[in-house]
């Protein structure tokens, strides 16, 4: 075998063996993907979930019994009780609600919310009461015209009001560039981004090797035996990233198969297989260039270990990977602009949910790249450097 | 220096000396050195003497910055350095596997390399287990093993045997006698001076970074029976004056004195004396000096 096949090997095989490496490196992200896909599944659900609320009216009229249809028909799924003990959301009809219905101004329902509906939730039962408040409204003035056949009846009505009151609205959304993690579900969401977080761990077990490389004296004997420099180098690159691809490849397949299973959104992967590889393997060498440059830069296992772990954490909380870039403040999100993890997973969302292609993510793979040879090269410096500096040492 | 003209050299050093950055003075200085095939030189000197500094221009992990190191051939090295140079993750057979890779070794002389250097090093029943879990004497074996496998012809052997037991260290000693044997050049250095004194044809001691003594080490050790003598506590009252008498010198060792060239006369008075007295020494021994005797008279006691 030669000298190069025979490091790549030794450094699998250390790898393998390596249970705090496999833990970062999968059973991490694979945690952290799911947990927070299942976290973040009601809030950035395709569908809002159905609701339980009362609904108050003291005067049970047609117009407070069509408004009571309207709502429901607002609020898909969700339960709308004429009383309950539980803490819900309560909607407050006026006694004269019926006889009120065409004043102007108008004096609509109260709504009153337990502490713990989120703003979300309140600003989608305040829009469903509008509308069904206006279609109610409107039903008034169309039977005060007398625009109504008398012999409707209610189901019929609200079908005429639905009618009036629905527009064919063209939604078009330019989705392959821009800030689209508003936008994404939570399995779009999670997966990219625990992906890339786990991906970026690889600085790790690098640099920890490097470090027991150095301490041990194999280095030393690299050293005497001439072998130079970049093959050991690519010695360590290359493992890491084989790793790096079959964790792009584990992460996905557990979004696209295993979410589901789990009674969650499920990934798909539209766009050209291409472009994934073009992103798995701009990603992966940043990666890896980042793991060499601090395991270069560290000067023990320790070191190693902190500096590590800390930057990842550093880039992933500026990065979108823990809270999305949507819902930070503007300066927080142009702040996100350094951080390559925040590259990767905009071209992770224009694919995923921008159905973009190659020639969209080109921009943010080139950014990786960039990365990838700006740390590669001060690692591979600091890594001669560092061989260079190995010392036969004298313990006794 | 010793002369062996029936060799040809392994390799020489002209005027080689180093100084680290930012030291004030040479941790080597003009060391001039040939080593011959089939020579075991044994390096001694204290912590500070230039010992590692040597090893490390050799094995070319520092640059020489005066002087040359000029190899007969191609740089050949082998070596063993104190530091466990191994992988403590891989199994026994694993670690000189990968070596055996780095060290380019083929087919049969890769074979035969193998099981010459796990016989050496009695490491034939670990071959499965991983590093990590050997012991501390069964870890400098491997480390021993793997520096043996490097077809060379110089090796490096530095502290090789530290937490060695004696069976194994036994093994590992034929081994090394074994590489001089059949023509390997051997640098040796060890703060174990009887194995030294076991496997090194030639003495070469180091002090303050340059070369005090170098020598053969039978005629270092042939220099002369004499007697050495050690009190618990002070020489007695009276020995300096008989030795006056015997005209005999006395050379001061850290622990008591040695002396040198006395005939049966002269030795039948100082027994005479010794006898007489009420506290008898502590050590009373009349033959050869042993290495680390010569090496602490002549490194004023310093290890």
């Amino acid at each position: 075998m030669s000298p190069m096949l025979a490091l790549i090997r030794k450094e699998c095989l250390l790898l393998l063996r390596d249970p705090h490496a496999l833990a970062v490196l999968f059973i991490m992200p694979i945690l952290f993907l799911v947990l927070m896909a299942a976290a973040l599944s009601n809030y950035l659900r395709d569908e809002p979930p159905p609701l339980d609320l009362v609904l108050e009216a003291p005067q049970q009229s047609e117009a407070s019994l069509f408004f009571r249809q309207a709502l429901q028909e607002q609020l898909p799924g969700s339960r709308v009780l004429a009383n309950s003990d539980e803490a819900l959301p309560h909607i407050i009809l006026t006694e004269d609600f019926n006889e009120k219905l065409l004043d102007t101004p108008h004096i609509g329902p109260a709504l009153s919310y337990p502490a713990r509906i989120d703003k979300q939730t309140r600003q989608r039962l305040r829009a469903a009461v509008n509308i069904a408040l206006a279609q109610t409204r409107l039903l008034a003035y169309l039977e005060d015209g007398d625009a109504l056949p008398q012999d409707m009846d209610a189901e019929q009505r609200l079908q005429l009001i639905r009618q009036r009151t629905q527009s064919q609205i063209s939604e078009l959304q330019v989705l392959a560039s821009g800030e689209l993690s508003g936008k994404a579900n939570a399995s779009q969401l999670s997966v990219p981004a625990w992906l890339i977080f786990g991906m970026f761990f690889v600085a790790l077990p690098m640099a920890g090797g490097f470090q027991r490389e150095q301490q041990s004296g194999a280095l030393l004997r690299f050293r005497a035996l001439g072998l130079s420099p970049s093959i050991l180098v690519l010695s360590k690159l290359l493992p890491y990233v084989a790793i790096n691809l079959v964790q792009f490849a584990l992460l996905l397949t557990i979004g696209i198969h295993v979410l589901p299973l789990l009674g969650l959104s499920g990934l798909s992967l539209p766009g050209a297989p291409a472009a994934y590889l073009l992103l798995a393997l701009s990603l992966s060498l940043a990666a890896c260039s980042l793991g060499l440059f601090l395991a270069s830069l560290a000067r023990s296992g320790e070191q190693a270990l902190l500096l590590g772990g800390g930057i990842n954490i550093i880039l992933a909380a500026i990065g979108g990977i823990m809270v999305p870039k949507s819902v930070m403040p503007e300066a927080m999100s142009q702040l996100a602009e350094i951080s390559p993890m925040s590259w990767a997973l905009d071209a992770f969302l224009t694919l995923l949910v921008g159905q973009g292609s190659l020639a969209d993510i080109a921009p943010d793979c080139a950014r990786l790249l960039l990365f990838a040879l700006v740390l590669g090269g001060g690692g591979l410096y600091l890594f001669r450097k560092r061989v260079q500096q190995t010392q036969w040492t004298t313990h006794y | 220096m010793a002369n062996c003209c029936w060799y040809s050299s392994v390799l020489e050093l002209r005027g080689v000396s180093f100084r680290y950055p930012c030291a004030d003075t040479f941790a080597l200085h003009g060391i001039d050195l040939q080593l011959q095939e089939g020579q075991c030189l044994g390096l001694l000197g204290s912590n500070g003497a230039g010992k590692t500094t040597l090893l490390a221009l050799l094995s070319d992990t520092l640059a020489v910055q005066q002087g040359e190191i000029r190899w007969d051939g191609p740089r050949s090295l082998g070596l063993v350095p104190q530091q466990l140079a191994f992988y403590a993750e891989l199994t026994v057979a694993e670690n000189l596997a990968l070596f055996a890779d780095l060290y380019r070794l083929h087919g049969a002389q890769r074979r035969q390399r193998l099981e010459l250097c796990i016989a050496s090093s009695a490491l034939e029943d670990k071959l499965q287990r991983r590093a990590a879990r050997l012991s501390g004497g069964e870890q400098r074996r491997l480390n021993f093993a793997i520096g043996l496998l490097q077809p060379a012809r110089l090796y490096l052997f530095d502290e090789a045997t530290v937490g060695v037991d004696a069976g194994s260290r036994q093994l590992l000693l034929d081994a090394v006698a074994r590489l001089t044997d059949e023509g390997h050049g051997v640098i040796y250095t060890s703060h174990y001076l009887d194995e030294v004194e076991r496997v090194a044809g030639r003495i070469l001691l180091l002090h303050e970074g340059r070369v005090r003594l170098d020598v053969d080490k039978q005629q270092l050790l042939d220099g002369g029976h004499g007697l050495l003598l050690e009190w618990p506590e002070q020489v007695p009252e009276g020995f300096q004056a008989l030795l006056g008498q015997l005209q005999l010198n006395a050379d001061a060792l850290p622990t008591g004195l040695r002396i040198d060239n006395l005939d049966s006369q002269q030795l039948l008075a100082i027994t005479q004396f010794i006898a007489a007295q009420p506290t008898p020494p502590s050590l009373l021994r009349f033959g050869r000096p042993s290495l680390e005797q010569l090496y602490l008279s002549l490194n004023g006691g310093r290890l």
